[in-house]
């Protein structure tokens, strides 16, 4: 356990060439560390799962949605309890922070229970036009869907207003930005694909390895991968910025950066509309 | 994987944990973690798999004498099933112990009624639970004499 107290003040070194405390995580964002954690761990009996299965969904093994799904929210809330080091503290230690915490797990716990009760039946969880419970349910999981998006937009904006942060501006907006990038183009990228009937546009033969894009039709599913990554992926231009240029250069590159990371969903988004594969020679 | 190879898996599985438990007094953090946690998780896991795979397409349910031995003609549910008893009778096989190790029984005693969770759990249980009745009425009325 490493004693350093954070100070809001002070000259501090590149953010390149120290690291970030990474324990501090159980403290500053508690639930979200341990449903994070607690997702992982569920991965266990899902494999098992997916190993005795027999039984196929669209030709891939039933568990193969639910597995995605407990890496990608684990991800996602382990970056949240990771952000949350930029709160203002009294923000952090707020009651109806906490309330909101309770409510978006529950979310995310519904999302998966959601997700592995369709596995169970072999049916879809998304999509599902046959089965009337999960008929019923898919506009109840949009509405936990949005609610699971939307920390990100509200500590976005907390931690692009906390002066306090002891980040650099430029590294604190890129956070910030990020955060709120994620939950908008999310927002309208899921929201759009969701609405539909399916993720692929065209008639897709073929997969890509891992993440399953198409590589002969459209795939809704690429420009959802990178609105939700907004929350690394402007950050991470913000800590390049921040470490090598000067201030104000480092705060134009990083609203740069954002907006090409928004054309980046923009483009995606929109290839997949036309029914064009992404990267079709990548794998 | 077949139901029947996850069940001839989890035989040697388990018996590695009862042995454990035989031998206890000789290695007992081995046997704790051996027989308290790693092979019921293991078994547990197996357990979670099929019910998570099979429950789906299982006849029967838990309403009725009939429903439930409607849901264990379903081979995967029945050996689920039988994971479920492998599992929480070496756990309480492996309670047993640390019980027994804690208010000083003498293994020589507990061996008996590990053979007897073993083979009919419940009634292992029931065998221990007199053992530590007589313990407390002998160390109550010893202490009344005193």
């Amino acid at each position: 356990m490493s004693a350093v107290v954070e100070t809001s003040t002070g000259h501090r070194p590149s953010p390149l060439m120290r690291l970030p405390d990474l324990g501090r995580m159980w403290r500053d964002a508690p639930l979200f560390t341990r449903l994070a954690l607690f997702l992982l761990m569920a991965l266990i009996p899902l494999y098992a799962a997916m190993a005795l299965d027999g039984r196929t969904f669209d030709g891939e093994s039933p568990w193969l949605k639910p597995v995605k799904f407990h890496y990608a929210l684990s991800i996602y809330l382990i970056s949240l309890a990771f952000f949350a080091r930029y709160l203002p503290p009294a923000m952090r230690g707020h009651r109806l922070w906490g309330m909101f915490s309770v409510i978006v797990c529950l979310a995310v716990i519904g999302e998966v229970l959601w997700l592995s009760a369709a596995a169970m039946q072999n049916t879809a969880s998304h999509f599902n036009t046959t089965e009337p419970l999960f008929v019923r349910l898919y506009p109840v999981m949009g509405v936990l869907a949005v609610t699971l998006t939307l920390p990100s937009l509200i500590m976005g904006i907390a931690i692009g207003r906390n002066k306090d942060s002891g980040l650099e501006p430029a590294l604190r907006v890129a956070i910030a930005l990020g955060l709120g990038l994620t939950f908008f183009s999310t927002v309208v990228v899921a929201g759009y694909l969701s609405s539909g009937t399916g993720h692929a546009v065209g008639v897709s033969t073929r997969d890509l390895w891992l993440l399953g894009w198409s590589r002969d039709a459209g795939d809704l599913r690429v420009a959802h991968f990178f609105a939700t990554h907004a929350l690394h992926g402007v950050p991470l231009a913000g800590v390049v910025a921040a470490a090598l240029l000067p201030a104000r250069f480092a705060m134009v590159a990083v609203v740069v950066a954002s907006l090409a990371y928004a054309a980046l969903v923009g483009g995606t988004f929109m290839q997949a509309l036309n029914g064009q594969p992404f990267l079709p020679w990548l794998g | 994987m077949t139901p029947d190879t996850l069940f001839q898996l989890s035989g040697p599985a388990v018996m590695a944990g009862w042995l454990a438990l035989v031998l206890a007094p000789l290695m007992p953090r081995i046997a704790d973690g051996v027989a308290a946690l790693l092979i019921p998780l293991l078994l547990s896991t197996a357990y979670t798999a099929l019910i998570l795979v099979h429950w789906s397409s299982a006849p029967g349910g838990f309403g009725s004498l009939a429903d439930v031995m409607a849901l264990f003609t379903h081979p995967s549910i029945a050996l689920a099933g039988w994971l479920h008893y492998l599992a929480f009778d070496l756990f309480v096989g492996a309670w047993i112990v640390r019980a027994a190790r804690r208010e000083g029984i003498n293994h020589v005693l507990v061996l008996p009624c590990l053979v007897l969770t073993f083979l009919f759990g419940p009634a292992g249980f029931l065998a221990f639970s007199g053992l530590r009745a007589i313990r407390l009425t002998e160390t109550s009325s010893a202490a009344a004499a005193r």
